[in-house]
């Protein structure tokens, strides 16, 4: 590994701790309720009281205003030195947040949570996402599922992609989750199964989309120095990246997130980690076609490869780069990227069973909040 | 005139979006344009992005473009739709440049005839006394 343009804060920050509930459907629980389950496991799991804890970084729910730092602080019994809430959701988000709040020395110990009830509460997800939303609506562009059905389009169209090989990312997922106990679709799906099925926003299927669950997850962090103390093996920050797109259409050819890109040239070049080093990758899911364009911008596979890339098995279990180890949130649960989080540790950590990949030593998470920002995190058993 | 629309309506009284409404009453496609850069903008904004002048003149547009790509909507995804599926949805890059998105009204229900590249053009659709919707054919 070459460090090129080193980052102050590359090993700093360890997550010493991850908690994640059952994933389903929970009908009478809130959503807080469930998040702060997520932070007695996580904070079990760190060997660390609530005292131990001077940090809270919350995700609020999705068209609810549920989450907040106050709701939560007030449940679980916190007065932290720092807290902050992201009302949008994503994992590698509110990580690099505390990762920031540690280094800056706002706080030493974070605890960081998500819960949500979204599929009892029956949250609407039939709207229009990202920016100019009413005229989108208008045009019945509504769900995700739209805008990505016309990004796996256009890439169809520019590099000859087929259905087949985009079926690759939910069959490798699926199998992923069959060695899951966790997972909530554990039913085997084939390539053939996929093609059979139905096209809800053609050219995208059932198995694209990820559903609509209830459950919570939550990490703690710390200082590497602290770090050291706390009973399991740390897992190392050893780098970050973001990047917006808040201009939406306005960006050129925005549906395929170009932008993406920009997320991986930094990560790569403030960490000093190639593609070649990662042995675990995490991919937030909202749609299949979020993977295909993620292994394409973060370099994994050049672009307009990635159909191939896939077809060949690669990110299956025993192909070269295994892909949301987990099942990721179209077979796992849809947690908008924190058990993708929570499963790089365990990964890391050599926990996860049948499922476990020999010896990882590094892992890349890579989200994105729709059409408006990316960010992606590396971690590693190693400073 | 027709009373079976299902779908969402826009608020044609808004200040911001109210001239693009009024135009495609008139069967005309209006967008903003900054007085200041010159930047053509869609959709509305009360400032321009470009220079940050406030406002924007209403300009007419060609009312022409090219499918950028699309999406066939067999399930509702959202209740206000149950009653269009199936439909297409287009992305239109308009020939003066910016992107547009809206229903492909005359592509078949597969959306098999449909490929990207092809010229389409507005087609405006009453579909209350006040509102009519830019809708897109093939040219
Ligand atoms: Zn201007």
């Amino acid at each position: 590994m070459s460090t090129t343009t080193e980052s102050p804060t590359r090993g700093a920050v360890a997550v010493v701790g991850v908690g994640s509930t059952a994933q389903g459907q929970f009908p009478g629980r809130s959503a807080n309720e469930i998040a702060v389950e997520a932070i007695e496991l996580a904070l079990a799991d760190a060997g660390l009281e609530k005292s131990d804890v001077d940090g809270l970084i919350t995700c609020q729910n999705l068209r609810s205003r549920a989450g907040t730092d106050e709701q939560i602080g007030l449940l679980a019994g916190l007065n932290p030195a720092f807290s902050a809430t992201l009302d949008y959701g994503t994992g590698n988000f509110s990580l690099h947040l505390a990762v920031m709040a540690v280094t800056s020395g706002l706080a030493s110990t974070i605890v960081l949570c998500y819960g949500t009830n979204q599929r009892s509460a029956k949250a609407d997800f039939g709207v229009a996402v990202g920016g100019g939303a009413d005229f989108a609506t208008l045009s019945g562009l509504v769900h995700v599922a739209g805008p990505a059905a016309m990004a796996f389009r256009r890439h169809q169209h520019l590099y000859g992609t087929t259905e087949e090989q985009l079926a690759h990312v939910a069959v490798a997922q699926r199998e992923w989750a069959q060695r899951n106990p966790a997972a909530i679709f554990r039913d085997p799906l084939t390539v053939e199964d996929y093609l059979a099925s139905p096209y809800l926003v053609a050219p995208l299927r059932r198995p694209d989309l990820t559903m609509i669950s209830d459950g919570g997850a939550a990490l703690v962090v710390t200082s590497a120095d602290r770090a050291r103390d706390r009973p399991k093996s740390p897992v190392y920050v050893l780098g970050m990246a973001e990047q917006t797109a808040l201009r939406g259409d306005a960006n050129p050819d925005n549906l395929t997130r170009p932008w993406l890109g920009d997320v991986a040239g930094r990560l790569w070049s403030s960490s000093g980690v190639r593609p070649d080093d990662v042995d675990l990758l995490y991919i937030q899911d909202a749609t299949s076609v979020w993977v295909l364009q993620m292994l394409e911008w973060y370099g994994f596979c050049k672009l307009g490869e990635g159909g191939p890339f896939l077809a060949e098995g690669r990110t299956r279990p025993g192909g070269s780069l295994p892909v949301n180890t987990n099942g990721g949130q179209l077979s796992e649960s849809y947690m908008w990227g924190w058990l993708h989080l929570c499963e790089a540790v365990r990964q890391l950590r050599g926990e996860c069973g049948d499922r476990q990949v020999a010896s990882p030593s590094i892992a890349v998470d890579c989200s994105s909040h729709d059409f408006l920002k990316g960010a992606a995190s590396i971690l590693s058993t190693h400073q | 005139m027709t009373t079976d629309y299902a779908g969402p309506l826009p608020d044609t009284t808004d200040p911001l979006t109210g001239p693009h409404w009024a135009a495609a009453r008139d069967g005309r496609l209006a967008a903003q344009c900054c007085a200041r850069c010159g930047a053509l903008r869609w959709q509305p904004a009360p400032i321009c992005p470009e220079c940050l002048q406030a406002g924007g003149d209403w300009v007419d547009l060609a009312g022409t473009g090219t499918i950028w790509s699309f999406a066939v909507y067999h399930r509702a995804m959202g209740p206000a739709f149950r009653d269009a599926v199936p439909y297409t949805v287009a992305m239109v890059e308009l020939d003066e440049g910016p992107r547009m998105v809206g229903m492909l009204t005359d592509a078949a229900d597969d959306g098999s005839d449909v490929t990207i590249g092809q010229r389409v053009r507005a087609s405006y659709e009453p579909v209350t006394d006040d509102v009519t919707l830019v809708r897109w054919v093939r040219a």
